[in-house]
């Protein structure tokens, strides 16, 4: 048992021990948890890492009674208030606690919300619901909660219907439901992966605000371990199922014991050196369906021991507020860790060598956008997508349009692929041709041949219904690249291998596949037309953090191997920093910044950029407490008289402004 | 670093030192994420047979497809043989005559049978004229933008015509016969159908994997027969398995109107109505064509939506 000695100062109010949950599945019963074990301290703030599948959501939500009709607890015990959870078996009793005092948000606000009530109703339902409070006095609370989260004109927005509201503002009023009975326990199911950095970085502001004024106890589920360096006080890493390592924020990002906790730290972009290959766990997380013995993370771990595939490592204690479960730490191991200690500390001296920039002094053009303009008409309004967009993108480099979701970027990577036969006006110059007008059967297979596009939803961007192999062999189909049946197969296998996937599993379906080797695919597709220039939409954000590395470093070595060139689509700032040559800042259909990488991490100009840059989360706990976070609101400008031009303000470095903003920003950059 | 055990679950005793040295890395088992035994068809038919009930239904519903095909094959009986002794009309159930005879003494088990091959044809041509035509014009009008419109317009003036007034007037127009019902059903029912596969159709194209078909310039025609195709098979399946109750249960109704097939034509829906004439004296005469006509309707309705459940992959559990 735990005392008070291990670091927490506040009593424990939940504990789970050796939780086991399992699902019928298909006439299967597969085990989604194996024996986790967690304490809840009042007050505390804790995390849960973990790639997606790895049973987290599954673990949290066994707390409140909320599993899948398939799902069941069928082992260990949860104790709280008293009694053990585990046991409970009706609505009944799980209705004592679930909303009351353990409360839940989920990813997405609207699996939480009812699209045909208003969302005061929602919220005064539940106080009316749980305190048995009179309408009248309700309705007076629910509006005092939705001020509290943050809602302006809360009077009005109370009776307004979820669609009227924003992403943030829905999970704002999830939230808002979710403190409604003062529960003791919040548990925060990726609240924020489904928002806009800047979204994301106010609303967990609110969270950690509320926190403190409610005095509770904050579970976060995230595989975001930026945010996870700005919320948690403890850490807890789970994987195949397990805790396998727990500590403190500081210990876990600063001292971390078990290779997967090394792994997922070294695998984010924010720490790598541009030019060199991101450090990248390999292969995917294991499914249900694979039986796991010893140490579940040793196949993909390259510095696995020959025990670890034998026997489960147990748990050990590295200091009172710090465990681990790795045969690492086992004494007989001495020898070897320090091995792996040295050979990690030479890697790290050997990668800091950065790459050269770009050189665009000789550099040729490959693609010219000019005034591109997108409309599109909704309910019988036209409205701009994408607003007089100009940019160039030069052979062999990597130009990121970054921005937030709905700001046109991939609208504009459509538009290139052709995608939008009608609505868009401009020019776009493919090598000296402009694609926008119709082409004929030869120059579209030209096209299509050279320009390719990777999708960002691996889920959707995979026919479910055709195997691997047809998949990766649609494009050579279509134009016959092929002489004979051996010889596709053989192309497959091949880019399959480039790719990094066993030929092997070019029979199977793709939801056989994890997210990330199913980008892969995707990629292979693509690439199997060896184009010249690729278009890559958001390729890594539907992406778990570990999978990332490996399909960035996959995109580099390609670019570097076949000279590709790239348009790289992302929202994230942090991850095309390590990729990108050149980044264009993209907003509300215009592009308000465009600049050479360190440039614009260095110089950012326009406001818009700087609220995007304060607001990535940063993978250091003590980095992340002491930013500051801006915001950007359009209303800042005054552009009524004077209009924002394009302006090179500095050589390759171009800001949308007006006249009067170009001498402040002049000023700006001499400081 | 001190380090000490904590819960290990064996004796430390039991450890081999030599184990603790690095194994060999194999990029296959890294990438091997645990194969699921997961397929579309075998799930959705699992599913599908899950339930008893629906067992039974299938079962029973080909049985009577059976039946009423083997039937006139083998039997001797002539369901137009009219009697002309007055003894022989009308008469009560016996061994001779399983569910009796009708006013003109002629075979009413007999009749039935013959009467549901004919149904079921009829059923068939229906259900396979309104599912083919709705799925083409549907495809057509899922990815032509301009003729959306027009195809809304069309929908709309042919759905808001009562079915009645329409079935009634083509039946008057035309002579009774199985030409005229199956023109008068299947002219106006391939548009629902249509409409249906539309907005299916609609939801598939806009998806990811469709662009990037696209981007990879695949043919129209590979677009459709490998990547739309493949996707509303079930809906097919599903669509066919509703139409054939409801071509059915219209064809009883114009029957039952008056306009439905000549008097001499052996139809459940033809023997319901001659039954129904003298329903007040000899109720039995309707009882046996009821029972197969009730049957084969709600079992088909009950097997269509069944199988629209179980071919939606999130109830595969």
């Amino acid at each position: 048992m735990k005392t008070a000695l291990n670091g927490h100062t506040t009593p424990l109010i939940l504990s789970a021990k050796n939780v086991e949950v399992k699902f019928n599945l298909r006439g299967k019963t597969l085990t989604a948890v194996r024996g986790a074990s967690l304490d809840l301290y009042k007050g505390e703030t804790l995390a849960i890492v973990g790639e997606s599948g790895c049973g987290k959501s599954v673990f949290t939500k066994s707390f409140i009674g909320m599993l899948d009709k398939n799902g069941y607890i069928s082992g260990g015990s949860i104790t709280y208030d008293g009694e053990d959870m585990a046991k409970y078996t009706t609505e009944q009793e799980w209705l004592k606690v679930r909303g009351k005092k353990i409360a839940m948000v989920f990813q997405d606000p609207m699996t939480s919300l009812n699209p045909v009530r208003t969302i005061g109703e929602q919220i005064t339902e539940v106080i009316t619901w749980h305190f048995g409070t009179e309408h009248e006095q309700a309705k007076r609370e629910a509006i005092e909660l939705l001020k509290r989260v943050g809602i302006a004109d809360a009077e009005y927005r109370y009776k307004q219907y979820p669609n009227e509201f924003s992403g943030g503002m829905r999970q704002r009023v999830v939230i808002a439901t979710a403190i409604a009975c003062r529960p003791e326990i919040l548990i925060c199911d990726e609240p924020t992966t489904a928002l806009d950095v800047t979204v994301q970085a106010q609303i967990i502001r609110l969270i950690k605000e509320l926190q403190k004024e409610l005095d509770m106890t904050v579970v976060y589920i995230t595989h975001d371990l930026g945010v996870v360096a700005s919320v948690a006080d403890w850490v807890g890493v789970m994987y195949a199922g397990q805790i396998i390592e727990y500590g403190t924020v500081h210990e876990i990002f600063k001292q971390p014991a078990h290779p997967y906790t090394k792994a997922l730290l070294m695998s984010l972009p924010q720490l790598g050196v541009k030019g060199n290959d991101l450090y990248s766990i390999k292969g995917a997380p294991p499914n249900l369906f694979k039986k796991i013995e010893g140490d579940a993370f040793a196949p993909r771990n390259p510095e696995a021991m020959e025990i670890d595939f034998e026997q489960e490592p147990p748990r050990f204690d590295i200091t009172p507020t710090h465990w681990a479960k790795t045969w690492l730490l086992h004494p007989y191991a001495e020898i070897y860790r320090k091995e792996l200690d040295s050979a990690e500390h030479k890697r790290k001296i050997s990668a800091t060598k950065p790459e050269k920039p770009f050189g665009y002094k000789n550099a040729e053009k490959l693609l010219q956008v000019k005034n591109l303009s997108v409309n599109f008409k909704l309910g019988g309004k036209e409205f701009k997508a994408v607003d007089s967009v100009s940019f160039d993108i030069y052979k062999g480099e990597t130009l990121s349009l970054v921005g937030e979701s709905g700001s046109g970027k991939t609208t504009i990577g459509r538009a290139i692929m052709r995608i939008y036969n009608s609505n868009v006006s401009g020019s776009i110059t493919y090598k000296d041709e402009n694609i926008v007008e119709k082409m004929s059967k030869n120059e579209t297979k030209k096209l299509h041949m050279e320009m390719q596009m990777i999708f960002q939803d691996p889920m959707a961007s995979l026919n479910e219904r055709a195997k691997v192999d047809y998949i990766i062999s649609e494009g050579l189909y279509n134009y016959h690249l092929f002489d004979s049946e051996a010889d596709r197969m053989h192309k497959v296998e091949e880019i399959m291998q480039e790719v990094g996937l066993p030929k092997e599993f070019s029979s199977r379906f793709p939801h056989e596949f994890s997210g990330g080797q199913r980008q892969r695919i995707g990629i292979a597709r693509s690439l199997v037309m060896n184009p010249e220039f690729v278009v890559a939409d958001e390729p890594i954000s539907a992406l778990d953090v570990s999978i990332r590395a490996q399909v960035i470093n996959l995109l580099n070595k390609l670019k570097r191997e076949r000279g590709l060139t790239y348009l790289f689509i992302a929202h994230d700032l942090s991850v095309v920093r390590f990729i990108s040559d050149r980044i264009a800042v993209i907003n509300k259909g215009r592009i308000v910044e465009l600049a050479e990488c360190e440039e614009l991490f260095a110089n950012p100009l326009h406001p818009y950029t700087k609220a995007l840059l304060s607001a990535v989360p940063y993978p250091d706990p003590d980095v992340e407490r002491s930013k500051k976070l801006l915001t950007y609101d359009r209303a800042m400008h005054n552009y009524t008289k004077d209009k924002p031009l394009w302006t090179e303000i500095k050589e390759g470095h171009f800001v949308l402004a007006n006249q009067a903003e170009i001498s402040i920003y002049r000023t700006e950059m001499e400081k | 670093m001190e380090v000490k055990t904590n819960e290990a679950k064996r004796p430390a005793a039991a450890l081999n030192p030599l184990k603790f040295r690095a194994a060999i890395y194999n990029n296959m088992d890294s990438e091997d994420i645990g194969f699921s035994n997961y397929s579309y068809w075998k799930s959705t038919l699992r599913t599908f047979f899950k339930n008893k009930a629906v067992v039974a239904l299938v079962a029973l519903v080909t049985g009577m497809i059976v039946m009423s095909f083997m039937y006139p094959i083998f039997s001797t009986v002539d369901p137009n043989k009219v009697s002309m002794l007055p003894l022989e009309w009308n008469l009560r159930p016996s061994a001779e005559h399983w569910f009796g005879t009708d006013t003109l003494g002629r075979d009413i088990w007999a009749r039935a049978w013959y009467g549901c091959r004919n149904s079921f044809l009829l059923g068939f041509c229906i259900a396979c004229s309104d599912v083919g035509f709705g799925m083409i014009a549907g495809a057509l009008w899922g990815y032509n933008k301009k003729i959306d419109p027009f195809m809304i317009e069309l929908y709309n003036i042919m759905t808001n015509i009562p079915s009645t007034v329409y079935m009634v007037l083509l039946a008057y127009i035309m002579n009774t016969s199985y030409i005229t019902l199956f023109v008068s059903m299947a002219s106006r029912g391939w548009i629902v159908e249509a409409r249906f596969f539309r907005n299916r159709i609609l939801s598939i194209r806009d998806s990811e994997y469709n662009i990037a078909s696209q981007c990879l310039g695949t043919p129209m025609r590979r677009i459709a027969t490998r990547n739309i195709i493949p996707h509303i098979v079930s809906l097919i399946i599903m669509e066919a398995a509703l139409c054939i109750p409801y071509s059915i249960g219209s064809e009883v109704f114009m029957g039952f109107v008056g306009v439905g097939m000549p008097v001499d034509a052996i139809t459940l829906g033809n023997i319901v109505n001659q039954g129904r004439a003298s329903f007040t004296l000899h109720p039995y005469q309707m009882l046996l064509p009821t029972v197969i006509l009730c049957t084969i309707t709600v079992a088909f309705y009950v097997i269509g939506n069944k199988f629209a459940d179980a071919s939606d992959p999130r109830n595969h559990v």
